[in-house]
């Protein structure tokens, strides 16, 4: 198995320099620069964005753009972001707790909600509770969850006033106090919620699906045969054999609990990478941008690896070699 | 990445519909009067203390010192802890504050005299060392901000620029309250154009000016003179600032300010819940909030102004000047025409909320160098006029079509770009093209769709072919001097309009005689004429600057440039 994850990675370098040339010629296209864009005509002198510009290296031609990028970018110097005017790395360094807090809260709740929908629906197949449980997966997977995040702080937020709206602590709390800790939570309960009850659908009905399956085989057929009780056969027989694929989704996860709240965390002005990305894109601050699309690209592949992985892990007729 | 635009584009859509959900109000006018009666401003006594939240849509990047900021949003924050050497008011003239000043004969010497006992919140005195250091930090060669143009014109500073100095030659250190500054030329505007920032020497003794723009005593923890200081910064999020017993024109009232970054799609529940006192808001937003009872909403004429621009002619990039060489507008009478056909108060009542005013001219009225309305043609909305005019300039319809053909006989049509926005961008600008239409000019939508914001900037800085005519605005700041945006060779001059009298009367408004004001104002109004007359380009109306302020908030001074004059008075009523 080392071997092959060895193997593996290896596989990456080259298609992490596909994407990372795709990325960068994407990126050049866009029109403008760091310096288009709002002009304020008595404080912004031509001739002072003519030598940002020539400093930048925005003036040479794209093909020694890209390749200067990609060898600071290998040597680990991710570049200054034009915007915050910090290295790149600090700037994401310092969003990356919240989103990650951000995602596994919210996974959280989309393994937990999907286990007990998926329990349910997979032992009463067709039933208008399973057919409920559908309808209402298929709704959240249709709305986009900025959506319901606008309808949930509608709601919960200005008329019920149970969550706060916006940020991701309240103001003036000190870190590493009791009240801060709790109040971290508390901002994040809400995005988190609407995160994660919207995005149950697959693995609801992947393992309503596998249970279905699996109660028509032949070792349920044989324990019910020998009077195994039904909640046993269900919660024990099948279920060890129906959770095996879910847990292979653990590896998508990883980038999605990342790159999956992008338009979630502007809303609720949660200061996180998703955040981060899309006020970058807005205003043309390459360096952050294009390492936000290669860390996330990275962890698409990486996520990969970690699900076949995990395949061997739990399945033993699987083999890796 | 492109998934994410397809999100953003959807997200704006909602939005969109949530704006329109919110128009369906139609008696907050009178709402509006009601409520203004009954702030409780002359009833309930303020008192000291409390904590006032500013929202903000943009996140602050946060750079605390001007030399180095480009953000709105750091500039708001910037002017809670910070305070100037002059300052602009409300008739936008620049009055002192931190110092007063004496102009030599010669008008080349301004000798400042600075207030004393003014304490930095580090506890230091501000003395005019800090000013200077200030002022020789923007020339040095090493500086990586942008703002050196704000020394450029003080005497030796191109010198030490450019290495050849040490110093600057024309700052003269008198005592530590005094201060000659010398400047290369006479120049009016040369005080406007002369950096105010004093910056805390003593804070950033010993860091490389090089390294200024980065340092911890920039970016964490900055030192200012304003009414309040920095207490903590969480990025991206909020910023909080606390009382500054010291300050100089007295102890501030609040307790502190926090500054809070808000999606603006959520401005009106937050303001409802009380969890943001002040906001700038747009037109679109009135409604919702009028509707209120714990909000009032301030307007005052801004300086910012809308526009469609005529192509002329195009940049030369090699020789930085403007060459007029399009002759599709040459007509006087067709601009003139295209005036007519517009109908700007019903557009202004359609798309802004009635929060505009109707401009002739590209001075907006606030500026005491405006000209008076009875002095300006004032273009009211008249087809038949506008038709004439097309008439008697050749522009007949030849070949039946409806749509006139330019006076060589050749089809004449109008290619009208618009940068894309909220909803009321689309039907601005098919209001625009329809008028046109409907005075037989035919006029297309570049592009055939509204031009994503970045591109059509980059499309105007191009001299692209289909921007004939386009849509734009800008926000002009205190200086009355309009060069920057309409002088012949202005590189925001994107219509590229040359024309030997703009160019006379803008370089009289800025000589030596203009040092008397009166001359100045007449120099002024007699280029607003010209422009109002010729119509380089066609004026459409000025922005009022809107503010939401819940009604516990009392003391809020809003002008022109801001609502931030004399924070230290603010305070809250509960």
């Amino acid at each position: 198995m080392l071997q092959y994850t060895l193997r593996r990675l290896l596989g990456m370098i080259p298609l992490l320099l596909l994407i990372s040339l795709v990325v960068f010629f994407l990126a050049k296209m866009m029109p403008g620069d760091p310096f288009a864009g709002e002009i304020d005509p008595s404080n912004t002198n031509p001739q002072y964005i003519e030598e940002m510009r020539e400093k930048l290296g925005y003036n040479d031609p794209i093909i020694v753009q890209y390749g200067r990028w990609i060898s600071d970018f290998i040597q680990g110097d991710f570049g200054k972001s034009t915007v915050y005017k910090k290295p790149v790395s600090e700037v994401i360094a310092q969003r990356i707790p919240n989103t990650i807090f951000l995602a596994v809260t919210s996974l959280f709740f989309t393994y937990i909600f999907a286990f007990i929908m998926g329990m349910y629906a997979g032992r009463k197949p067709y039933t208008l509770g399973d057919n409920l449980i559908a309808s209402y997966n298929y709704l959240a997977l249709a709305i986009p969850s900025f959506v319901a995040g606008i309808v949930a702080i509608y709601f919960f937020s200005f008329k019920l006033g149970w969550f706060p709206f916006n940020g991701s602590v309240a103001v003036g709390l000190d870190e590493g106090t009791w009240a801060y800790y709790q109040s971290r939570f508390h901002h994040v309960l809400l995005p988190a919620l609407v995160l994660g009850l919207m995005g149950t659908a697959s693995y609801t009905q992947f393992l309503r699906n596998d249970i279905i399956d699996n109660s028509r085989k032949d070792f349920v057929r044989t324990a019910r045969a020998k009077g195994t009780k039904e909640s046993t056969i269900y919660n024990k027989h099948i279920l060890r054999n129906s959770i095996i694929p879910i847990v292979t989704f653990l590896g998508f996860d990883i980038a999605t609990l990342i790159s999956g709240a992008v338009i979630t965390e502007t809303i609720f002005t949660y200061p996180g990478i998703g955040a981060l990305f899309l006020s970058s894109v807005g205003s043309r601050d390459y360096a952050v941008m294009m390492s936000i699309t290669m860390l996330l690209s990275f962890l698409t592949l990486f996520g990969n690896l970690v699900a076949d992985l995990l395949y061997g892990v739990v399945d033993p007729r699987i083999r890796l070699d | 990445m492109k998934k994410s635009s397809l999100w953003a584009f959807m997200l704006m859509l909602v939005m969109a519909l949530f704006l329109a959900a919110c128009n369906g109000d139609s008696t907050t006018t009178e709402k509006e009067g009601e409520k203004e009666k009954d702030t409780p401003a002359s009833t309930t006594e303020s008192k000291e203390g409390g904590i006032v939240t500013f929202g903000t849509d943009q996140a602050p990047e946060g750079v605390f010192e001007p030399a180095y900021a480009g953000s709105i949003v750091d500039s708001y924050i910037q002017e809670f802890i910070r305070d100037e050497i002059y300052q602009v008011n409300d008739d936008l003239e620049y009055v002192p504050e931190l110092a007063t000043w004496e102009i030599s004969d010669d008008k080349l010497t301004y000798t400042f005299n600075l207030e004393k006992g003014v304490k930095w919140h580090n506890g230091e005195e501000l003395t005019v060392d800090d000013w200077v250091f200030a002022l020789e930090t923007l020339a040095d060669p090493a500086y990586d901000g942008e703002r050196y143009n704000y020394v450029e014109n003080v005497k030796g500073a191109k010198a030490k620029k450019e290495g050849k100095a040490d110093s600057i030659e024309g700052i003269e250190v008198v005592d530590p309250y005094t201060v000659k500054i010398t400047f290369e030329a006479v120049k009016i505007n040369n005080l406007e154009n002369l950096w105010s920032h004093p910056m805390p020497k003593k804070h950033y003794e010993g860091i490389a000016i090089k390294d200024l723009g980065e340092s911890k005593q920039v970016r964490e923890t900055p030192v200012g003179l304003g009414a309040f200081k920095v207490k903590k910064v969480v990025d991206g999020e909020y910023s909080e600032l606390e009382r500054f017993d010291d300050y100089w024109k007295g102890k501030p009232t609040l307790d502190g300010v926090i500054v809070k970054v808000i999606d603006p799609s959520l401005a009106a529940g937050a303001f409802q819940n009380g969890e943001i006192d002040i906001m700038s808001i747009r037109p679109q937003s009135v409604k919702e909030l009028s509707a209120l009872d714990n909000v009032r909403i301030e307007e005052t004429k801004g300086v910012g102004y809308s526009y469609i621009g005529l192509r002329f002619g195009h940049r030369d990039k090699a020789t930085l000047t403007n060459v007029a060489d399009f002759d599709k507008f040459k007509s006087k009478e067709l601009r003139q025409a295209l005036l007519y056909a517009i109908n700007r108060p019903a557009m202004i009542d359609a798309f802004l909320e009635g929060k505009a005013e109707v401009a002739n001219t590209v001075i907006p009225s606030t500026f005491w160098i405006a000209a008076e309305e009875s002095e300006l043609n004032q273009y009211e909305f008249n087809q038949d006029k506008a038709k004439e005019l097309l008439k008697s300039a050749g522009y007949v319809d030849k070949d039946g079509d409806g749509f006139v053909e330019d006076p060589k006989g050749k089809p004449f049509k109008i290619s009208f770009g618009h940068y894309a926005g909220p909803a009321a961008f689309e039907g601005r600008s098919q209001a625009i093209i329809q008028a046109w239409n409907d005075i037989g000019v035919k006029t297309e939508l570049a592009t055939g769709t509204l031009i994503e914001f970045n591109l059509y900037n980059e499309m105007k800085n191009n001299d692209d072919a289909v921007l004939e005519a386009f849509f734009g605005s800008w926000s002009t700041g205190a200086d009355p001097d309009p060069s920057g945006l309409w002088a012949n060779n202005a590189e925001w001059n994107f219509g590229r309009w040359v024309d030997a009298e703009n160019q006379k009367l803008l370089d009289e408004g800025l000589s030596e005689a203009a040092f008397d004001t009166d001359y100045r104002k007449n120099v002024y109004v007699e280029w607003q004429k010209h422009i109002n007359e010729e119509l380089p380009a066609i004026p459409l109306w000025e922005n009022l600057d809107l503010y939401g302020i819940n009604n516990r908030l009392q003391g809020v001074h809003i002008n022109a440039v801001g609502f931030q004059t004399d924070v230290y008075k603010w305070s809250v009523v509960e």
